[in-house]
């Protein structure tokens, strides 16, 4: 499972960002892209010694300045029933063998699925 | 690329890699990449009494942007080689 | 790449401050961004055994991985981690 595939499966889900200068920023994942730069609704800001709080509509996060994210642990077995559901739907709509166009990545370059 | 060559050469010798925390792992090359990342096998830290946390580790992937050095076997890296070929890198370079 | 042997093992996650996180490998891309399943983190002290803080699903960037190591199951379950005492890795320097 792609980093990228479970966070751009993450949308509308709540999650916790926590930024490489120590803030964290708690919300919902608006939209996400390859560099993993982020958008966030309503969003509670923490300052990293935790002892100073915003609450913002809507924030934009630069990718680059993002330590780690923690998204709800039910988010992966949703994301791998998504992914299996998809690739019974392509498998029976082709119908038996396929050719050598089955199982190529959707369209990423170097990055594998597992 | 010359250095990443150099690594794929010594697959299966034993190196010693310090990493920039001043954590030092011994262990058998098994694989690099470009980005030089490594992998090693059967891997001994060094002072292990200091350094208990890797204690069911037996191998592990290093990544590159954290090695300080790595610690190659003498016998096994043809220096002469090696400086042919950074000269010639080091002149196509120039040309370019 | 080198980490494919790690899918869906559990392995030791150090990241570049220092942090000690025990986790199953989902999964990881090129730039070495890792998702990690029900993963725990391990605090070390000098003074008392090792704390371990459940997380649950985490993603973390690239940048922040320092090493990734497969651990062995059976030598894992045999320690008792209430009589480690250590420092906590320190973490990256650059310089």
């Amino acid at each position: 499972m792609l980093p990228l595939s479970l966070l751009t499966a993450a949308q509308n889900k709540p999650m916790l960002v926590e930024l490489k200068n120590g803030e964290t920023l708690n919300g919902l994942l608006i939209n996400c892209d390859n560099f993993m730069n982020i958008t966030l609704r309503e969003v509670y800001q923490t300052n990293p010694d935790g002892d100073r709080f915003w609450k913002l509509k809507e924030c934009y996060i630069r990718g680059s300045t993002i330590k780690y994210l923690r998204v709800p642990d039910n988010l992966l077995d949703a994301v791998k029933d998504e992914q299996n559901r998809t690739r019974d739907a392509n498998r029976s709509s082709r119908g038996g063998h396929t050719g050598p166009g089955r199982g190529a990545p959707r369209g990423g370059n170097f990055l594998h699925t597992i | 690329m010359l250095i990443f060559s150099v690594f794929k050469t010594l697959t299966d010798q034993t190196v010693t890699v310090e990493l920039k925390n001043d954590l030092s792992i011994t262990g058998v090359l098994k694989s690099v990449d470009q980005f030089l990342n490594i992998r090693l096998d059967n891997i001994k830290v060094a002072d292990e009494g200091r350094h208990p946390h890797m204690m069911a580790v037996k191998n592990c992937f290093i990544r590159g942007s954290v090695v300080r050095y790595v610690q190659l076997p003498a016998e096994h890296v043809d220096t002469q080689l090696l400086e042919d070929a950074t000269r010639r890198d080091a002149m196509n370079q120039v040309k370019r | 790449m080198s980490l494919q042997g790690y899918t869906d093992r559990r392995v030791l996650l150090v990241l570049q401050d220092g942090r000690a996180i025990v986790g199953v490998l989902v999964g990881f891309d090129q730039k070495s961004n890792i998702v990690l399943s029900d993963c725990k983190e391990r605090v070390y002290s000098a003074d008392e055994g090792v704390e371990e803080i459940p997380l649950g699903l985490y993603l973390v960037k690239g940048e922040m991985v320092c090493l990734i190591g497969e651990i062995d199951e059976a030598i894992d379950s045999s320690a008792d981690l209430s009589t480690i005492r250590a420092e906590p890795i320190p973490p990256i320097r650059y310089g």
